[in-house]
C-alpha cells in the first residue's frame, strides 16, 4: 500500500512535467488546428542553448532558464514562420510533414553544435528529499508541480480574461470572422506559438534540471510525451492537459514499479489507444466532430 | 553492379512498400503514423515462416502480406471511425504497442544445434533463406523490383477503377462520398487492409534482405518518414511516394558529400518545397497535365500515322 501511494506521488510529480508539455502543445493545436511535430525539438534547441551557457560560461540558474526559454521561443517562431504561416487553409498535412522535416533539421543542428551524446544540465534544487510520514518528496518535483498548476492557471486566465485571449478564442472559433472584425490573425497566431514555446521551454528546463543531463533524444521524447498527455486529456482543453499529464505520469509510475521500464511504455501506449477508441475527445475534451481535425479543416 | 549500389537500390525498393502503404491511406484522406507496424508484422511473420518452419520464400511473403493485412483490418475496425489527428495518434499508439510487444516476443527453436527465432530486444537473427538457397543479391533485387512493379501496376489499375475513384472521393469528402452511395466504412477498411498487406510484403522482403530484424527498426521515425515520402513526392500518383523515397535514400543518404549536414539541407528543402507545393512534386495537377500531354501525343502520332497511310 505504501508502495502504491509512493508510486502515485511519483507519478503525479513526473506527470506534472508531462502536463506542462501538453499545455504548450494544446495551445498550439487549439489555435492552429494543426499538429506541430517540431514542438519538442524546438524545446531541445532551447535546452541546448541553456546547457551551452552552463558548460561554456558556467552561468547561473537564472541565465540557464532565460537561455532555455529564449531558445525555445526563437526555434518555435522559426517553425511557425516556415511550416505554418505560409501554408494555405487546406494544407494541414503539409504543415505537419514540414514540421517533421524541420524537426530533423533542428536535431542535426543541435548535434553539430554539441556533438557528444550527453551534456550536463544544472540541477534545480539539490539536497535531501522531504519526508512526509513514510513518503518521500523531491524538492525539484514539487517545484515542477507548482509551476504546472501556476502556468496552466495563468494561461487559462490569459485566454478568458484578456483582450489577447479573446482574440485567440475568436480565431479558434472562426479565423475568417476573426479577421473580419479586425483581429490581426497572423500576429496573434505567431504570439500564441511563441507563448506555447515559452511554456514548453519552462517545461523542458524543469525536466532537464531534474534529470541533470540533456541528450539529442529529448526533442522526440518531449513531442511524444506532450502529444500523448494532450490526447488523453482532451485536445485543446487546458484542464485536460493537466489531467492527461497526471494520468499518464501515474500510469507510468505504477507500471514501472510493478512490471519494469519496458512494460511501462507499453502501458502508456495501450492507455492512449484505449482512450482514443473509447473516448476520442479525451477525458475532458469535447467529442470530435465529423470535420477532420487535420488536413482540410479550418485554417 | 557493385554491392553498394545493389544494397542501396534494394533498400529503396523495400522502403517504397511502406511509403506506398502510407500513400494508399492518404488517398482516402487518413494520415497514418503506424504503417511501420504492419511492416514489422510482415517481417516477423515471413522470417519465422522461412527460418523456423522451412517454408519457401513465396509462401512466406504471402503469409507476411496476409498477417499485415489481417492486422490492419483488425486495427481498422475500431480506429477508422476516428478522424484526422485522432486516427493519426491512434495508429501511432498501435504501432508503438506492436513494437514494444515484439520486444517481449520470444519464440526460439533449435535448428542445426543453433537457437533461431525472435528473441525480444535482441531481435531476430538468422533469416538466411537467400543464402541457403543461393539466391544472389542481384536476383533478390530483381524479386523486390518485380513485386514493386506489380504493386505499381495494381495502383495504376486502381486509379482507373471505380474503387480508386471511391478512395479519392472519400479522401475529398467522406460525407459527399456517402451521399453518392459509397459504403465509406467498408471502403476505408478495404484500403486499410490493402495498405497493411502491402507493408507486410515489404516487411517480408526486408527481413530476408537484411537477414536480421529487431524491434527498434520499426519505430515512429520509419512511420513518419514513409508518410513524408508520399507528401514530398506527390499525392497525384503512386509514383509520388517512390520519388520521395528516391530523393531521400537515393540522393541524400547515399551521397556521402552531405554527411553531417544532410538533415539540415533536406529538412529545409522539404519545408520550402511544401510551401510551394503543399501536395508534393507530382500532385494531382501535374499528373493531370502529364496525362493530357501524353494523350495528345498519342492522338497526334496516331493521326499522322493514318495520314501517312491514307496518302497515295
Amino acid at each position: 500500500m505504501i508502495d502504491f501511494v509512493q508510486n502515485t506521488i511519483d507519478g503525479v510529480m513526473i506527470g506534472s512535467s508531462y502536463a506542462l508539455l501538453a499545455l504548450g502543445f494544446t495551445l498550439i493545436f487549439g489555435v492552429m488546428r494543426r499538429l506541430n511535430l517540431s514542438y519538442g525539438p524546438s524545446i531541445m534547441i532551447g535546452a541546448y542553448l541553456g546547457t551551452l551557457a552552463y558548460v561554456q560560461l558556467s552561468a547561473g540558474p537564472a541565465v540557464v532558464i532565460a537561455a532555455t526559454v529564449i531558445g525555445a521561443v526563437l526555434a518555435g517562431v522559426y517553425v511557425e514562420r516556415l511550416c505554418f504561416a505560409p501554408m494555405a487553409a487546406g494544407a494541414g498535412i503539409a504543415s505537419m510533414v514540414s514540421s517533421f522535416a524541420i524537426w530533423m533539421q533542428l536535431e542535426q543542428a543541435a548535434i553539430l553544435v554539441l556533438p557528444h551524446h550527453t551534456y550536463p544540465f544544472p540541477p534545480l534544487a539539490t539536497g535531501a528529499p522531504l519526508t512526509l510520514g513514510p513518503f518521500l518528496l523531491r524538492v525539484d518535483h514539487l517545484i515542477t508541480l507548482g509551476c504546472a498548476l501556476a502556468l496552466s492557471a495563468a494561461v487559462q486566465l490569459l485566454l478568458y480574461r484578456s483582450r489577447f485571449g479573446l482574440a485567440l478564442r475568436a480565431i479558434i472559433n472562426d479565423p475568417v470572422a476573426a479577421h473580419l472584425v479586425g483581429i490581426n490573425v497572423r500576429t496573434a497566431v505567431m504570439l500564441a506559438f511563441a507563448l506555447a514555446s515559452a511554456v514548453g521551454g519552462i517545461a523542458g528546463y524543469l525536466v532537464l534540471a531534474t534529470d541533470q543531463q540533456v541528450t539529442p533524444m529529448f526533442g522526440m521524447w518531449a513531442t511524444f510525451k506532450g502529444l500523448i498527455a494532450m490526447m488523453i486529456g482532451g485536445l485543446g482543453s487546458i484542464p485536460g492537459a493537466i489531467v492527461g499529464g497526471l494520468v499518464l505520469g501515474i500510469v507510468e509510475a505504477q507500471s514501472q514499479w510493478y512490471f519494469g521500464p519496458q512494460v511501462r511504455d507499453l502501458f502508456a501506449y495501450v492507455l492512449l489507444f484505449t482512450c482514443l477508441v473509447l473516448r476520442p475527445g479525451g477525458l475532458l475534451g469535447e467529442p470530435p466532430t465529423r470535420e477532420p481535425a487535420l488536413g482540410r479543416g479550418r485554417a | 553492379m557493385d554491392d553498394y549500389l545493389v544494397s542501396v537500390l534494394s533498400n529503396i525498393g523495400v522502403i517504397s512498400f511502406v511509403a506506398l502503404s502510407a500513400y494508399l491511406l492518404l488517398l482516402t484522406g487518413e494520415i497514418s503514423f503506424g504503417q511501420q507496424a504492419f511492416f514489422a508484422i510482415g517481417a516477423y511473420a515471413a522470417g519465422i515462416a522461412t527460418a523456423l518452419w522451412g517454408w519457401p520464400l513465396g509462401a512466406a511473403l504471402a503469409w507476411g502480406a496476409l498477417a499485415g493485412g489481417t492486422a490492419a483490418v483488425l486495427v481498422g475496425l475500431p480506429t477508422l471511425r476516428l478522424h484526422g489527428l485522432y486516427f493519426a495518434v491512434a495508429t501511432l499508439a498501435f504501432a508503438e504497442t506492436v513494437r514494444l510487444l515484439f520486444e517481449q516476443f520470444r519464440y526460439q527453436v533449435t535448428i542445426d544445434g543453433e537457437l533461431v527465432g525472435p528473441n525480444g530486444t535482441d531481435g531476430f537473427r538468422g533469416i538466411r533463406y537467400i543464402f541457403e538457397n543461393d539466391v544472389g543479391s542481384l536476383q533478390f533485387l530483381g524479386l523486390i523490383y518485380a513485386l514493386l512493379l506489380a504493386a505499381l501496376a495494381a495502383f495504376v489499375l486502381l486509379e482507373r477503377s471505380r474503387l480508386g475513384v471511391a478512395f479519392r472521393m472519400i479522401g475529398e469528402d467522406a460525407t459527399l462520398a456517402a451521399l453518392n452511395g459509397i459504403a465509406v466504412a467498408r471502403t476505408k477498411l478495404l484500403a486499410a487492409g490493402l495498405a497493411g498487406a502491402l507493408a507486410g510484403v515489404g516487411g517480408g522482403l526486408y527481413a530476408h534482405l537484411t537477414t536480421y530484424v529487431e524491434p527498434r527498426i520499426f519505430d515512429v521515425m520509419l512511420g513518419v518518414h514513409s508518410l513524408a515520402y508520399g507528401l514530398i513526392g506527390g499525392l497525384g500518383t503512386a509514383f509520388g511516394p517512390l520519388l520521395g523515397v528516391l530523393i531521400d535514400i537515393g540522393l541524400l543518404e547515399s551521397v556521402r558529400v552531405f554527411a553531417g549536414y544532410r538533415m539540415i539541407i533536406f529538412g529545409g528543402l522539404v519545408a520550402l518545397l511544401l510551401i510551394l507545393r503543399p501536395r508534393g512534386l507530382l500532385d494531382e495537377r501535374v499528373v493531370h497535365r502529364i496525362r493530357r500531354a501524353w494523350f495528345r501525343l498519342l492522338v497526334r502520332s496516331h493521326s499522322t500515322e493514318r495520314l501517312n497511310r491514307d496518302l497515295p
